[in-house]
């Protein structure tokens, strides 16, 4: 237990460190890489310990990313409370929308869960789209950038690392608490637990409920990091990009998901930077991915260890 | 209550418009089952979605468009540039079948998924590096252009073509599965693949035989598009969609249903435009979930 403590030590520090040896560039880029990794490793929860594909997750960071934008258009309040209400605001209302999503989609299960969730996303998708009074259409919402100490790039990523390391703690806590190992044993075997007395469908809901927040707080941050939303992000060609990272860090292990996130922004970063055909490099490194690494990055160290 | 029908339904009462939007969402509904119909047998048999079944209509377009520019605008050549274009397809298709996917048939479904996910992201730019960024267009052979006219309405010949060409297919595919060997192989696939290896069929065959029957159908239905939309690297995007939601309105693993479907969400499509402009598309998501919800194995499907 002592050896985790001192890891979990050394990465936290690591972690405040890290931003006064990189350039602006690029603590742009480690803010992007703390919003997935929440993202991701929010969406792993389902995926890699509750065995639920969702293929909609991307309509939750989006829902986080759009109330968070809207609360900081529309709400007036000074920068101290608006920055500490707007995370929350958008994952009560990526919750909400999980807690309603989640009641018909945890219904079915396997490849129809998928597409239950993947219909919803469109569903929110075209209403990004259409409500343009609300969430300004096709060109989104733009001039989101923070001002003050929180619009410098050093500024924001120390906020935006007060939001994840807690998070990331919570979540950690909540697949070691007697829920996260029910959920894990209904990924093995839902029979089996429905048994023992636990109501099934209820606990998958809460846990996609839970998912969604803090997806929906990974938007939040990204969001005012870039300065603008669009509705693009809840698009189709978008609910592969979770899934991407969890299967690239490894499903099976918690911190996977982040490593999968970290590989995949820096990925994307150096080779957009390079080339227009991005899609093109990533289609590669999925098909490799699936065919030659299927335990993903994390899972080939331990593999390796051994 | 009826301020807001004769505001988003008003249209109705005029025949002539019905019948028009009736005819074009007929019409459009046809071309929506070339790509469904592929995509539904695939997930009857092989059990994947298969996201990368409106690159395949786009790869068929664009090979319609450049053949066009080289053999011309005649009756005779439209139907070799349609052939070709099946040909081509069923080709890429048993090499994707062949050289990926039957690799991960026993893996997760987020493999799958990630897979024709790659392939969507592939192709995508491989159409683009071909082709260019630009959007292409082609004529219809002159044989099918003008008008038909009958009870007051006029509908554009091609249109009446594509409906032709969809119940030609929807004929032609029954007969295939219901008279052919290589059919019922199909349909006992669907209900159950390990029985039918164990019958001693080569299901691996099977497999790469139906996977380009479904590309060449997605290839025929983006020739016959190619003269009626405007053929960019973007074509593929609102056409899975729309056949994503066709499937599983019909019901995964039926082509009758992926018929009834198509028509169906072509017609409400027609119709959603005018009565609710901008907004149809939600409709047809509304459908959609509602018919996941209800009945997730869909109107023709069976659970499992």
């Amino acid at each position: 237990m002592s050896s985790q403590r001192a890891w979990t030590l050394l990465v936290c520090t690591l972690l405040v460190l890290l931003p006064f040896g990189l350039s602006d560039f690029w603590i742009f880029i480690a803010i992007e890489v703390l919003a997935f990794a929440l993202y991701a490793l929010s969406f792993n929860l389902l995926l890699g310990f509750g065995g639920m594909l969702s293929f909609g997750h991307a309509a939750f960071f989006g829902v986080g990313a759009y109330s968070a934008a809207i609360f900081f258009k529309r709400s007036g309040l000074d920068v101290v409370w608006m920055f500490t209400l707007a995370p929350l605001v958008a994952m009560a209302v990526s919750a909400t929308a999980a807690a309603v999503i989640g009641y018909f989609s945890v219904r079915r299960s396997g490849i129809y869960f998928s597409m239950l969730t993947f219909a919803f996303q469109m569903l929110l998708y075209t209403v990004a789209l259409k409500a343009s009074g609300l969430t300004g259409g096709d060109d989104g919402i733009t001039g989101l950038k923070p001002p003050g100490v929180l619009g410098q790039p050093l500024g924001y990523y120390f906020y935006a690392l007060c939001w994840c390391l807690p998070s990331v703690y919570l979540l950690r806590r909540l697949v070691l608490s007697p829920f996260g190992l029910t959920l894990r044993a209904l990924k093995d075997d839902p029979l089996r637990v429905q048994y023992v007395g636990v109501h099934v469908r209820r606990h998958q809901w809460a846990a996609f409920v839970i998912s969604a927040g803090f997806a929906g707080l990974g938007g939040a941050l990204f969001a005012f990091s870039s300065g603008n939303v669009f509705p693009s992000w809840l698009n189709w060609t978008a609910s592969a990009t979770p899934v991407v990272m969890a299967v690239l860090g490894g499903v099976q292990s918690f911190y996977g998901a982040i490593v999968g996130a970290a590989v995949y922004v820096v990925l994307e970063v150096m080779i957009s930077g390079k080339t227009e055909y991005w899609p093109l490099a990533m289609g590669i490194i999925i098909v490799l991915l699936v065919l030659l690494m299927p335990t993903g990055l994390v899972g080939r160290f331990k593999r390796a260890e051994r | 209550m009826i301020d807001f029908f004769a505001q988003h339904f008003g249209w109705m009462l005029n025949p002539t418009v019905l019948a028009r939007q009736t005819l074009a969402g007929i019409s459009n509904g046809m071309l929506l089952f070339l790509i469904a119909a592929g995509l539904s047998l695939i997930f009857g048999v092989q059990r994947i979605l298969n996201f990368a079944h409106g690159v395949l209509f786009m790869l068929g377009a664009f090979v319609a468009v450049s053949l066009s520019s080289v053999l011309g605008e005649g009756g005779w050549m439209f139907a070799l540039i349609l052939v070709a274009a099946m040909a081509t397809l069923a080709v890429v298709g048993a090499g994707i079948e062949w050289g990926l996917l039957r690799r991960i048939y026993n893996a997760p479904h987020e493999f799958q998924l990630l897979m024709t996910f790659a392939l969507v992201f592939i192709m995508g730019d491989l159409v683009k590096l071909i082709w260019g960024n630009e959007d292409r267009s082609m004529n219809a052979p002159q044989a099918l252009t003008g008008a038909a006219r009958a009870l007051g309405v006029t509908f554009p010949n091609y249109r009446l073509f594509l409906i032709f060409m969809g119940v030609l297919v929807a004929v032609a595919l029954w007969f295939l599965l219901h008279k052919t060997r290589w059919g019922i192989f199909i349909r006992a696939a669907t209900n159950d693949r390990a029985m039918l290896g164990a019958l001693g069929v080569n299901t691996r065959w099977l497999y790469t035989s139906v996977f380009a029957l479904g590309a060449a159908l997605s290839g025929l239905g983006g020739a016959l598009a190619a003269p009626v939309v405007s053929v960019g690297p973007g074509l593929h995007v609102q056409v899975i969609i729309d056949a994503f939601v066709v499937v599983v309105i019909g019901g995964m693993g039926s082509v009758m249903g992926a018929l009834v479907a198509s028509l169906l969400v072509g017609v409400i499509n027609a119709y959603g435009v005018l009565a609710f402009p901008g907004w149809s598309v939600v409709l047809t998501f509304v459908c959609m979930a509602v018919v996941l919800i209800v009945r997730p194995w869909g109107l023709f499907g069976s659970p499992e």
